[in-house]
């Protein structure tokens, strides 16, 4: 409880501290200004015709200071609850993670220095795909517990970067050496690995891979490719990854397809998402707590509507292959993200 | 010991931060050649800072649709301090190019 309280009153300070220094230096509207934002929802997923009530709110956090600095930070407060055996009320507690806490520090166009809690860069959907705002099917992949660690966060340092390779190709990276933390909610594991990925901007395609060598327990390796294409001239997202560990291996391809282009009722139409997912895994030579017990495949096909580009209804009907059995994953809900300054944020 | 190691740190950094940034901003306060020249510039040189800035907003638009559209939508525009908060944030998030983080910015706040 100490170290939260401090870490809470350590951002208010940091925030109060630089909104007020922002607030003296008005005449320059480019001066970045700490921002509150939040990403909200609230989503009701049936597991083999059991309902469950998951609401979660997930705070963030970002304070510029200066030119180059940025802290950052993103904690989920989320619950999942279900009605017991014999129970007709549902049940259930909130659980809290910090998610990132991070301080960077952009130190040339080719570096910047993260130091704190961060997103496990493996892969593109941790760091880029996971806000529930964002994801367009709120069931998360089977191999997302693979090298992601607790909570899906690492504690250490990170050095990462993007820059232009060519005219027509940018080349982006991230190596990172984590520590071993205990302590729940912001627990660890002693690794170091990294990513790189080559982005070609004409055609909105890129392809990488992810490397993780766990520093305890079985200090074993982890690997894995992604591939992300948006065909400039369909409004068409084509999403995948690979993953592969001692304890599991699996992938999944997804599609996201907006009806803007329908001729017909384009008011609504263009507001209407179809979403497609196709996952396997496999079981590793080691156990895992984290991911499926038994080799499983899954489709799952959604629906969603965006009333505003930060507020939608999402929903998904999916069918879970296993040994352990087979099972329906219905999914409904809505989602919300909120971006709010603290401080003046200039002119409109 | 492994909370009191991280709350140090965070300290440390926190405080670190803050006097780095007070120094850069002393540094930036003073006006560089660039900028000291933009006042007497000639009306030549103006049309062409239009004409930049319309090409630097198209381009900006074009990188905006390539790289922001990869992971969600294309969101509303905000306030210009704010724009320059989210792109810091993308910037890191999303390992987007120096180049590419500036014409993200200039377009979305114009």
């Amino acid at each position: 409880m100490p170290l939260q309280r401090t870490i809470v009153a350590l951002i208010f300070l940091l925030t109060l501290a630089s909104s007020l220094r922002a607030q003296s230096e008005d005449t320059d509207v480019q001066r970045p200004v700490p921002i509150f934002s939040a990403g909200m929802g609230f989503i009701t997923p049936f597991q083999g015709g059991q309902p469950n009530l998951d609401p979660l709110i997930s705070p963030i956090f970002l304070i510029p200071i200066g030119d180059r600095w940025l802290i950052e930070s993103r904690d989920t407060f989320e619950s999942d609850f279900a009605t017991p055996p014999g129970s007709d009320t549902f049940h259930g507690v909130i659980q809290k993670e910090v998610d990132y806490l991070q301080v960077d520090y952009i130190a040339n166009p080719y570096v910047t220095v993260t130091v704190g809690r961060y997103l496990t860069p493996f892969g593109i959907f941790n760091e880029r795909l996971y806000p529930i705002w964002i994801r367009d099917l709120q069931s998360d992949p089977l191999i997302l517990p693979i090298a992601t660690g607790p909570s899906n966060a690492s504690t250490g340092a990170m050095f990462r970067g993007g820059f232009a390779i060519s005219p027509k190709v940018n080349l982006n990276y991230a190596a990172y050496y984590s520590t071993l933390i205990a302590v729940s909610p912001v627990d660890s594991d002693r690794s170091a690995g990294g990513r790189v990925g080559i982005f070609l901007p004409d055609q909105r395609l890129e392809v990488g891979g992810s490397f993780q060598h766990l520093l305890q327990d079985e200090r074993s390796n982890s690997f894995g490719f992604h591939f992300a294409w948006q065909p400039p001239p369909i409004p068409l997202d084509i999403r995948a990854e690979y993953a592969r560990s001692s304890r599991g291996s699996g992938y999944w391809i997804e599609s996201a397809y907006r009806l803007s282009q329908i001729a017909t009722a384009q008011d609504y139409l263009r507001n209407v998402q179809l979403v497609a997912r196709m996952q396997q895994f496999f079981v590793g030579a080691l156990p895992s707590e984290v991911l499926p017990t038994a080799n499983t495949q899954e489709f799952e096909f959604g629906l969603n509507y965006y009333f505003r580009d930060n507020l939608r209804a999402v929903s998904s009907y999916g069918r879970q292959f296993s040994s352990l059995g087979n099972v329906n994953v219905w999914t409904v809900g809505i989602t919300y993200r909120i971006v709010t300054p603290i401080g003046h944020a200039g002119a409109d | 010991m492994t909370k009191q190691f991280l709350v140090f740190s965070l300290l440390a950094m926190a405080i670190g931060a803050g006097l780095l940034a007070s120094a850069q901003d002393r540094q930036a306060a003073k006006p560089s050649a660039s900028t000291a020249a933009a006042p007497s510039a000639s009306p030549a040189a103006g049309r062409a800072t239009v004409h930049d800035d319309a090409a630097e907003r198209i381009e900006g638009e074009k990188r905006f649709k390539a790289n922001c559209g990869r992971c969600h939508m294309a969101p509303e525009k905000f306030p210009p301090r704010m724009m320059a908060t989210i792109l810091r944030h993308m910037r890191v998030r999303a390992t987007l190019t120096d180049e590419d983080t500036r014409l993200i910015l200039h377009y979305m706040t114009q």
